[in-house]
């Protein structure tokens, strides 16, 4: 940074990052894959004569660092002038936050991991062993499963004083399974779980439940199209919710390629739709206590009983756009239960019929416009209990429409996810079949 | 771009002797194969926006991945270090998958493929590298693509134009004794388009991609660039969602090769299949579609983004006939999968960068054309769709199960294209949709968007089809 000062340049920001993960992966029940990786980087924003450019380097010798660091600042000066480039105010930036452990996501059991305790982990993960009593009505072809410990650790600083850290462990499980009907039909399922606890991961639960989804996906049945009321479970919600989060995106938001951009203040969503983000509830995934410009994050409402209370502007959208800034993007959103169930069987019989969508298959959105078109995975419901999983149906039509139809939200969103998204109740969807 | 060896070892600060004692090092817990795979990537992008390129950045990426092989069992690791010391440690983390501590280079089942890299057979040459101009070169192109689209179109409300390009030096040497050596160019544009049209808003993205350098750059590649960002514009704004359900599906020429890139492509990459978990793996020598029917996976054509001299384990790049005149004739392979069905590797080999191990994974795949008239498949069918714009798609490969979003099309009514549609997922499944395929039109075209596929690692493809008529999918609608 004083390098870069010296060398010409108005500001700076650096992001120093460095990860060390080890992976262990199981096939068929024996070890597969083993991998190390240590990663360095170094990002610096630099704020030249009115002008600003982004660049990053895992070179980090000095020599290396200074060469580029020159190349960086002429580069930048070749750049058109913008005036809204700058660094955040001081009042703004995040103080005391200098251990990383802050946020409490840091777990000390990551130092006494070994190589012989990550294939004890992995082969823990692995039914393959009970593969025969496990196979009823069905051939387990293939199990695949992995075992991770990463730790983490992010610096930011910048010209005008700031220094933030954060660490973070995490320790991850995944599972998948691919089985035979008797006809042969081949189905695939997984489950994963992660904490950034050691203690935090069960291996032997995570494989029951891979296989268990896998089963549970045999004899789909083509259903006829229409409009159906629809359960999403929490484990997929957050992929409807996304789009919206992005709408709100101060960049979108400025392009005017947002569905949102006109409706800041405005009751655009069900009166059941509160969505809040908590970035500093401490030891939660996903807490964080600055963004990536050094940013202190803080709890705010996001939608408010269907009301869009913020966009998400970072310092130079923001000052292009003429308004206040707020963070650069959401950290850890909730949104608020709604009624007295509290998972997805309280969810399926408070609604009776439709469809329980257990995940997606491809699709997308338009930006613009909210339209969305996705391939859904998961089951027929009637009176509550589920009568047979679906096969090739779609999800058709546009966020705006389809949050305006939320009714239910349970409380079930699970620990290891950032965004804490609930499995939920849409009172009515259009499914093409 | 093929430079002089030593241009590579200098870059690494590496010799051969040091190669071999970290391949040495690699196996010394026992395994039969290591590799090394060297990289040391300059990227550089530009950004206009609000009519003025206003960010620019430049991103350096360095190291080396060392790969153990034991049978089919991978130990991998890396290091953004080629000091001595660092490279040894990651040879020695590497080789922790190994456990029978004696070391046997199998030359059996490891095909070797000897030869130094010819530069007069380079698939990449380049003109004008990308790091032999400064940024402000570019400046221009930036400016005239946002001048061209905004003078073709009033409803142009905001554009953002990103030049990225990049180009990675790649030294590659196993157990063998096999070193390549090349240097791969990449270059793209991305356009997105907000317009404006009384209170609607409607958007568009365009981009074009190839292996190649900075003589991409030019006029026609701004008309080319501003023709693509306000084709159909009008329909855009009329476009409404069709009745949803199973119709027969028009594919147009071209970006419609993401049916064979999700619903074929990756059931054929061998992986999938050596662990038995696709639904061709055991359809090998059938006959799984019509004889009008020929899909390849191709390293070799020039300047596309899935050409390869050399994929990521030094093996050639070549072209790969999978289905044969409608008989699965071949997957896709890697050295693992290779070996495990005593075959010879396709070059199918690939890495995001040095920080993974490669795994099969496709390059440019394409259908030969057929010989039907576009116009008259589309006259054939009395009630369907026609799309040929296309956003992303996914596949589930044990089930078949694959969609892909369509960004724009038309219906088909009595033989004729009638209402503009947009924004719909279309799902369907590999063997049936293949099956399905009715009809090929004798107008391939290989597609130059920006297409990455993201199976595990992110590496760049391209794909491309003849007009072809698939008898029954599943649209979205409302």
């Amino acid at each position: 940074m004083e390098f870069a000062l010296r060398s010409g340049a108005d500001a700076v920001r650096i992001t120093l990052n460095k990860n060390l993960t080890d992976l262990v992966g199981i096939l068929n029940g024996e070890v597969d894959k083993v991998s190390h990786s240590l990663d360095r980087s170094l990002q610096i924003a630099l704020f030249v004569d009115g002008r600003y450019g982004a660049f990053s380097s895992n070179r980090l010798e000095k020599s290396k660092l200074e060469e580029f660091v020159l190349g960086a600042i002429g580069t930048v000066k070749m750049l058109e002038e913008d005036k809204f480039r700058k660094l955040p105010e001081a009042e703004r930036k995040v103080k005391g936050v200098s251990t990383g452990m802050e946020p409490g996501l840091y777990d000390p059991a990551c130092l006494d991991v070994d190589e012989t305790f990550r294939r004890k982990m992995a082969m823990d993960l692995s039914l393959w062993k009970e593969k025969e009593s496990l196979e009823k009505g069905f051939t387990i072809l293939s199990e695949e499963a992995e075992y991770s410990d990463s730790v983490s650790d992010l610096v930011v600083m910048d010209s005008d004083g700031l220094y933030a850290r954060h660490c973070e462990t995490a320790f991850e499980i995944v599972s998948e399974f691919t089985i035979a009907d008797p006809d042969g039909r081949l189905f695939s399922g997984y489950w994963w779980d992660s904490s950034w606890r050691l203690a935090g991961v069960d291996p032997s639960a995570c494989a029951r439940k891979a296989l268990e989804r896998t089963v549970e996906q045999m004899n789909p049945m083509a259903m006829p199209g229409g409009k159906y009321s629809v359960v999403v479970d929490s484990e997929c919600a957050s992929r409807l919710l996304s789009p919206v989060l992005s709408a709100l995106g101060g960049f979108a938001v400025q392009q005017n390629n947002s569905f949102l951009a006109d409706d800041l203040g405005r009751k655009v969503f069900a009166e059941k739709m509160t969505l809040v983000d908590l970035p500093l509830e401490k030891g939660a995934t996903g807490a964080r206590l600055f963004d990536s410009e050094g940013v202190a994050t803080r709890e705010m409402p996001v939608i408010d009983h269907g009301v869009v209370k913020t966009f998400f502007l970072n310092t130079y959208i923001a000052g292009k756009m003429g308004m206040e800034p707020t963070v650069e993007d959401s950290t850890r959103v909730k949104l608020m239960p709604v009624g007295e169930c509290r998972d997805i069987a309280g969810l399926m019989a408070a609604v009776g019929e439709g469809i329980l969508i257990t995940g997606f298959n491809g699709g997308n959105s338009n930006a613009a416009t909210g339209d969305f078109s996705y391939g859904i995975e998961g089951f027929y419901f009637r009176d509550g209990r589920i009568v047979h999983p679906v096969r090739e149906l779609l999800m058709t039509g546009n966020f705006k429409t389809l949050w305006n139809s939320l009714s239910l939200v349970a409380d079930d969103a699970r620990p290891c996810l950032v965004k804490q998204i609930p499995s939920l109740v849409f009172s009515s969807a259009d499914m093409s079949a | 771009m093929i430079k002089e060896k030593s241009y590579y070892l200098s870059i690494f600060g590496v010799d051969e002797a040091l190669l071999a004692m970290l391949v040495n090092e690699a196996l010394s817990r026992g395994g039969q194969y290591a590799d090394l795979f060297f990289e040391n990537t300059s990227y550089g992008n530009l950004v206009l926006r609000d009519g003025a390129v206003t960010t620019g950045g430049s991103h350096v990426d360095f190291g080396v991945g060392i790969r153990v092989l034991e049978g089919e069992k991978t130990g991998y690791a890396y290091s953004e270090s080629t000091a001595r010391a660092d490279m040894i440690a990651c040879a020695r983390a590497a080789s922790a998958i190994a456990e029978s501590a004696q070391a046997v280079v199998d030359n059996a089942t490891r095909a070797a493929f000897c030869g130094t890299p010819n530069p007069s057979a380079d698939r990449y040459p380049v003109k004008e590298e990308w790091s032999s101009r400064g940024m402000d070169a570019f400046l221009p192109f930036l400016r005239d693509v946002d001048a061209e689209i905004r003078r073709r179109d009033a409803r142009v409300e905001k554009l953002t134009a990103v030049l990225s390009f990049q180009e990675t030096d790649v030294l590659m040497y196993n157990s063998l004794g096999e070193l390549k050596w090349e240097t791969r160019p990449m270059g793209n544009v991305n356009v997105s388009v907000v317009f404006r049209q009384g209170s609607r808003i409607e958007n568009n993205s365009v981009s074009r991609s190839w292996r190649c350098g900075a003589e991409m750059l030019g006029p026609s590649l701004v008309k080319e660039l501003a023709d693509a960002a306000v084709k159909n514009l009008d329909a855009r704004f009329q476009a409404g969602r069709p009745k949803g359900g199973r119709m027969s599906v028009v594919m147009g020429a071209g970006s419609s090769g993401i049916l064979l890139h999700e619903a074929m492509g990756h059931a054929f990459e061998a992986d999938f299949n050596r662990k038995g978990i696709s639904i061709f793996a055991d359809k090998m020598g059938q006959r799984i579609c019509s004889d009008d029917i020929t899909i390849v996976d191709d390293g070799t054509l020039k300047g596309n983004r899935g050409a390869l001299n050399f994929d990521d384990e030094g093996v050639p790049g070549q072209r790969t006939v999978m289905v044969d005149r409608g008989v699965l004739s071949s997957y896709l392979h890697d050295r693992i999968s290779a070996a495990h069905y005593g075959v010879a590797p396709t070059g199918n080999g690939r890495r995001e960068s040095f920080r993974y191990a490669p795994i099969p994974r496709m390059r440019a795949t394409y259908m030969e054309s057929g010989k039907a008239n576009p116009a008259d498949i589309i006259a054939d069918v009395k009630q369907g769709i026609y799309v040929d714009e296309f956003a992303n798609g996914q596949v589930k490969i044990g089930e078949g199960d694959f969609t892909f979003y369509v960004k724009a099309g038309f219906l088909i009514e009595d033989g004729r294209l009638t209402m503009p549609v947009k924004d719909i997922n279309i799902i369907g499944n590999g063997p049936e949709a293949l099956r399905d395929i009715v009809a090929v039109g004798n107008d391939l075209e290989i597609d130059p968007l920006t297409w990455v596929c993201g199976k595990e690692q992110s590496v760049p493809v391209s794909c491309g089809i003849p007009t072809v008529m698939v008898k029954s999918l599943t649209v979205g609608g409302e």
